[in-house]
């Protein structure tokens, strides 16, 4: 994670994981509404809230924050011609890859927990502002935890594809227009019943629950099934590269 | 003798078809400094890649510290330092972070990390980023990075590429100290056959893919003083012409000087001596092609 200090990824997790609970602020603040007005509606006020953040960052902003993360980190090599430096070091081809993969899913983990921190402090600072006063129920700590999970979960067949492509093309451009163009594509086929085929619609099938597949499977397990596939294709083009660097 | 790196019949083509390495058979000497020499596009940069397995070997054999390199990979990239090419650092990080990145892949002392910078004389670039040094400074760095984990072979294509000339005879003199007192052997490519020469003990020469020549410095020296063309200037260069056959050599007569291939030092003596006992004023003695790169631009136009 050394490498990622003072470069954009790490800026994108930080900004990407405060804008939606900020604009949050910022409606609630207009709106004179805090979640204290959730109260009564037959949720704990927090799962409401954390739902309102997530469907607002799931369809598009998380999967093309993870496109623009993943391919910053790769593109971090080419641009300074430290591919063959990396592969002249004392260390197997696959601790490499997975080392590469492992920076992408420690900035995918710190964007969830920055988004984390701001969903809580837009929440509290909303009825600080709105009520003047602290919310009035408390945090579901142990659902937060579970919708992550599920969540990262649904995010793993992205990162594996965006890393394929950005191993695969030098080309910064191919990685980020390839995956824009793919993501664009799965939002406009979310009502398709195949839409499961890309890997770029898990996010957005966990906001369809109760939809079901022809597969049979629980999304979450076709995302884990996807992630496996693409993370093989990738270490695979990745070991036969003819050229290392 | 013991080799550290040791090729042989390398070949290599590119995916276009066109073969660029043919039969390549290197011996670097186990504690030498092997200046591997060529042209622009002769091969030598391909070779290095072959070497350090960051192109994949199509034919032949590579063994580095006699081990081969294909089953051996890792324990022999933990004993070898290199620079291929243009620097390989993060133009975003510091000379510091740059190498504490690989501190950490090396598992050596944090210690080594000042210890190299000093060497290099990079020790006061503080918190300036990499990508802010001059080309000179990042080669600099780069050479401190293949001399972090202290390797027994550094491998260092066209190091003093971007260097002033103060630059450069600090890198060399930084090379030399290196293989004397830790006994470290360097394979370094070049095309400036001068600065080589300086350099190396041994001395590689490649030209379009092919090794044409191998040894040692003072082989290349014998083959420089075989090659090597006497002329004389005198006062009547017809009559030296007779004498100087008379002696068993075969000169030739070029405009105002008379040619003859030199065999010995000797006979520039015995054949001065015969003019001017034959009473020609000699004008001029010179010995011709003397330097390396016309012993180079032979071999490579032959």
């Amino acid at each position: 994670m050394l490498k990622t200090r003072r470069t954009a990824a790490i800026w994108m997790s930080f900004i990407g994981g405060f804008f939606i609970p900020i604009i949050y602020v910022m409606y609630s603040t207009y709106k004179k509404e805090s979640i204290n007005s959730l109260i009564g509606s037959g949720m704990n006020i927090w799962r409401r809230h954390f739902g309102w953040n997530w469907e607002n960052m799931a369809p598009f902003l998380l999967p093309a924050g993870i496109i623009m993360a993943s391919s910053l980190i790769t593109q971090m090599e080419y641009k300074n011609n430290t591919w063959k430096q990396l592969h002249t070091t004392p260390q197997s081809y696959t601790t490499v890859f997975l080392a590469k993969f492992s920076a992408i899913l420690i900035l995918t983990f710190q964007f969830f927990l920055f988004f984390n921190i701001g969903i809580i402090l837009s929440g509290v600072i909303s009825c600080l502002i709105v009520d003047g006063k602290m919310p009035e129920e408390s945090i579901p700590v142990w659902y937060y935890l579970k919708e992550n999970l599920k969540y990262f979960i649904a995010c793993l067949p992205i990162l594996a594809i965006q890393y394929l492509i950005s191993l695969r093309f030098k080309n910064f451009l191919v990685s980020i227009g390839v995956g824009l163009i793919m993501l664009i594509g799965t939002l406009i086929a979310a009502p398709w019943q195949h839409v499961y085929t890309s890997p770029y619609s898990y996010p957005i099938i966990r906001l369809m629950p109760g939809r079901e597949f022809p597969t049979g499977l629980s999304p979450h397990v076709m995302a884990i099934l996807y992630f496996f596939l693409l993370m093989a294709i990738s270490f695979l083009i990745y070991i036969r590269r003819k050229e290392k660097g | 003798m013991s080799y550290c790196v040791e090729t042989q019949n390398l070949n290599h083509r590119f995916s276009n078809g066109d073969q660029v390495l043919f039969d390549i058979d290197m011996k670097v000497p186990s504690g030498s400094i092997y200046g591997f020499l060529g042209p622009n596009g002769a091969g030598k940069t391909t070779t290095l890649r072959l070497l350090l397995g960051l192109l994949s070997k199509q034919s032949g054999t590579i063994k580095i510290f006699e081990k081969d390199f294909d089953r051996n990979r890792i324990a022999i990239l933990g004993q070898v330092g290199s620079m291929i090419e243009s620097p390989s650092i993060y133009a975003h990080l510091t000379a510091q972070e740059n190498l504490e990145l690989l501190q950490k892949i090396y598992q050596c002392p944090k210690s080594r990390i000042a210890e190299v910078l000093e060497v290099v004389g990079l020790g006061n670039t503080g918190r300036k980023k990499a990508g802010k040094f001059s080309l000179g400074m990042k080669q600099r760095l780069s050479i401190a990075i293949a001399l972090l984990h202290q390797p027994s072979l550094l491998v260092l294509d066209e190091p003093t590429n971007g260097l002033d000339p103060n630059g450069i005879i600090e890198v060399r003199e930084l090379l030399k100290k290196l293989n004397k007192e830790q006994g470290i052997s360097i394979l370094i490519s070049s095309h400036l056959l001068m600065e080589i020469e300086k350099l190396v003990t041994h001395v590689g020469i490649i030209h379009r893919g092919k090794l044409l020549f191998q040894g040692t410095l003072g082989d290349l020296h014998v083959k420089q003083n075989q090659d090597s063309i006497l002329s004389i200037e005198t006062n009547d260069n017809e009559r030296a012409m007779q004498i100087i056959s008379g002696m068993d050599f075969k000169p030739t007569h070029r405009e105002q000087a008379v040619e003859l291939i030199l065999t010995d030092k000797q006979s520039i003596a015995n054949i001065n001596k015969k003019l001017v006992e034959s009473g020609l004023d000699v004008y001029s003695v010179q010995i011709l092609r003397n330097d390396l790169e016309s012993i180079f631009m032979d071999l490579v136009k032959n």
